[in-house]
């Protein structure tokens, strides 16, 4: 891949970072609230959490592959850590008012 | 940070594809021996060679064994740590009893585990494993190796890493990267229906290895990702253990509620009380089952807070018709008999959620589907394995020229994975055979050296990938694929013929009765060892094109180089 000796190492390193940890967080935002809302809409507590890990596996490699083919690394940020921080922040929430 | 949206695919699709590549080549491999584990089982214990039985009576075969059992000397001396004070002489409070089965088996796996004392966590258990001749109730040698149930298949889920689940976590990096990869590929290559048909072996080895990576993972795409995805499911626990920490409140608050739904207790009720006949809870749970139009035997027996006033049998029934992975569990009070609950129907998720684990773990007797599934896993690794040779047939001449070393390292990487992974293999059954039946005093147990062995061959293989590889650096093939595939045409017959010599169980006989468990292995390995003698002296015939193609050391035929 001629491309690939053009690329600076902290930009790869930073995009590597962002599809991995930045996904990480993200999904895991996605599982905690998914699994908190349907737990409050009624759904089994185990039922959520299958629903919500299933769904999450088919998340994880499409936040992962956009963390690369975005064109801009901070949006990619902002929107993986930011988002999946606030998925957190509200299963929290959720629960908070659950139990 | 790319010119374009196919380039960036491109570049995660190389990149992840190889650094992950060497562990996914081992979750496809592992995880196609897996498919006959316990027929691997039975090739390694020769004591266990008969044909699969039921679940033998509880109250006269498996209740008298449940009551002899104690935890190994090995695991009380791991639990020495975490008690204050010394160990009891013996554990005499039961947490659980369990015996599984399934209509693979003709041996039967038990458990117990029992309450610690002076523990210093809390519901601290010990656990006791045994396994039985079901027929007559006599114990196996403890330390005999389930090379298929108990070394091939953990490894390749967890690679057998067990410190703080890092293996769980690298294999699982593994299946991410795995579907990631299917989905840029795809995304690669535009022409995707063309590829499907396209297969030009007699154009250079770069073409028609992509010509061979395209095709194994079109063509078994929807299998590739269907089993990358459901063992990503399968771990979801592991992976995301959101209900665990997290949300751990709010599971506790289902608990509770689901304990009081059940009936079933949580905790010993501290009154001692008599075990009723569990066979005839067996009969009655069969029967239960036969009313619902779906008759079966049992998988899974386990008595819960034995000897206790709360104690109470649960009876599951075996996967062998079905593919989602539900037991119809029917749970009944230990001391009377008296039913205490029926595992409700599934709901809409958990239909799914046990369709997708129940395919991939595949209880179910299907032999044609699980001949494909070996196939298909095979298919996984000839994708992965095309992959590593692509790469480095596409740069190997360029590095030639700046005198760099990484196409070498690749290639001596893709070698140690590829054959060295088959060498390894064969070199855990080889022990296995070879190894006397008991080891001196001091040694470890006979399985332990089978693993040692394993992994011994294997780095043994990769020095011998390392040291053979020196001519890519030139441009030209290693010939460490070459030497391996020969080590493997050598070895596979060999584990043939040392079956025959130390059990009797030659091919002529397998087959004749016929015991496939023996004789499928023994074929396969015949078959095995072909291919690598054949791939062997093609390998040797490319070798010499290169020693006319490229006469001298270091010089580079650069009119060959063509860009796939």
């Amino acid at each position: 891949m001629s491309v690939s000796h053009t690329l600076s190492p902290t930009l790869v390193v930073s995009r590597i970072a962002a599809a991995l940890l930045g996904g990480y967080a993200f999904v895991w935002g996605f599982v905690a609230l998914s699994m908190a809302g349907l737990f409050a809409l009624g759904m089994p507590f185990h039922d959520a959490e299958h629903l919500s890990s299933i769904l999450a596996f088919l998340l994880y490699p499409a936040v992962f592959l956009w963390a690369f083919a975005a064109r801009r690394l901070g949006r990619v940020w902002a929107v993986l850590a930011g988002g999946g921080a606030a998925m957190t922040a509200a299963a929290s929430l959720v629960q908070h008012l659950l139990v | 940070m790319f010119k374009s949206f196919r380039l960036s695919m491109t570049w995660v699709h190389t990149w992840f594809g190889l650094v992950l590549g060497f562990v996914l080549m081992a979750a496809f491999f592992f995880g196609a021996l897996s498919v006959f584990d316990r027929e691997i089982d039975r090739w390694a214990v020769p004591q266990s060679r008969f044909e699969p039985q039921p679940m033998p009576s509880f109250d006269r075969m498996l209740r008298p064994v449940f009551e002899r059992m104690q935890p190994s000397a090995d695991s009380i001396e791991r639990m020495r740590e975490r008690v204050n004070g010394p160990l009891p002489e013996r554990f005499d409070t039961p947490i659980r009893w369990g015996a599984y089965t399934t209509h693979r088996d003709p041996v039967l796996g038990l458990f117990a585990g029992y309450e610690v004392p002076n523990a210093k966590e809390p519901e601290t258990s010990i656990w006791a494993n045994r396994t039985i001749d079901p027929r007559t109730g006599a114990a196996l040698p403890d330390d005999r190796l389930k090379i298929g149930s108990r070394f091939f298949y953990p490894l390749h889920y967890s690679l057998t890493l067990h410190w703080m689940n890092l293996g769980y976590w690298i294999v699982g990096l593994a299946s991410l990267v795995m579907l990631v990869a299917l989905i840029s590929g795809v995304v690669m290559h535009r022409k995707i229906f063309r590829e499907f048909f396209t297969f030009r072996p007699w154009r250079n080895i770069q073409r028609g290895t992509l010509d061979l990576h395209n095709l194994t993972g079109v063509v078994a795409l929807p299998f590739h990702f269907f089993f990358a995805f459901t063992g990503l499911v399968i771990f979801a626990g592991i992976y995301f253990p959101v209900g665990h920490t997290q949300l751990e409140p709010l599971h506790e608050l289902h608990e509770k509620h689901d304990a009081e739904n059940t009936g079933l207790p949580h905790d010993r009720a501290g009154v001692p009380a008599p075990l009723a006949s569990v066979d005839a809870m067996v009969a009655e749970a069969q029967r239960r089952w036969a009313t619902r139009g779906m008759a079966g035997e049992v998988g899974f027996l386990a008595v819960q807070h034995v000897g206790d006033a709360n104690g109470y049998v649960s009876v599951y029934r075996a996967g062998t018709d079905r593919i989602a992975l539900v037991g119809e569990g029917i749970h009944f009070k230990a001391s009377t008999g008296e039913l205490l609950r029926e595992d409700p129907p599934r709901t809409a998720v958990d239909g799914i959620n046990t369709f997708l684990t129940g395919l991939h773990l595949q209880h179910f007797r299907h032999w044609l589907l699980r001949w494909l599934y070996v196939l298909g896993g095979l298919a996984g690794c000839v994708c992965i394995a095309t992959g590593f040779i692509f790469f480095v047939e596409k740069r190997k001449r360029q590095h030639a020229q700046a005198g760099g070393q990484g196409a070498r390292a690749v290639d001596a990487l893709a070698a140690t994975t590829v054959t060295g992974m088959l060498i390894a293999t064969l070199g855990i059954l080889i022990a296995n055979r070879l190894l006397p039946e008991s080891l001196p005093a001091g040694w470890p147990g006979r399985g332990d050296v089978e693993r040692y062995v394993f992994w011994g061959v294997w780095l043994l293989a990769m020095a011998h990938a390392f040291w053979r590889s020196a001519p890519v650096a030139a441009g030209r093939i290693a010939p460490a694929w070459r030497e391996q595939c020969w080590a493997i045409a050598g070895l596979a017959p060999a584990a043939v013929l040392l079956n025959w010599a130390t059990t009797g169980d030659h091919l002529f006989k397998t087959l004749a009765e016929p015991y496939w468990p023996v004789a499928g292995l023994d074929l396969s390995l015949l078959v095995g060892g072909l291919l690598a003698a054949v791939a062997a002296r093609r390998l040797r015939r490319k070798e010499q094109n290169d020693d006319v193609r490229l006469p001298a050391a270091g010089i580079v035929g650069e009119a060959e180089v063509r860009h796939g």
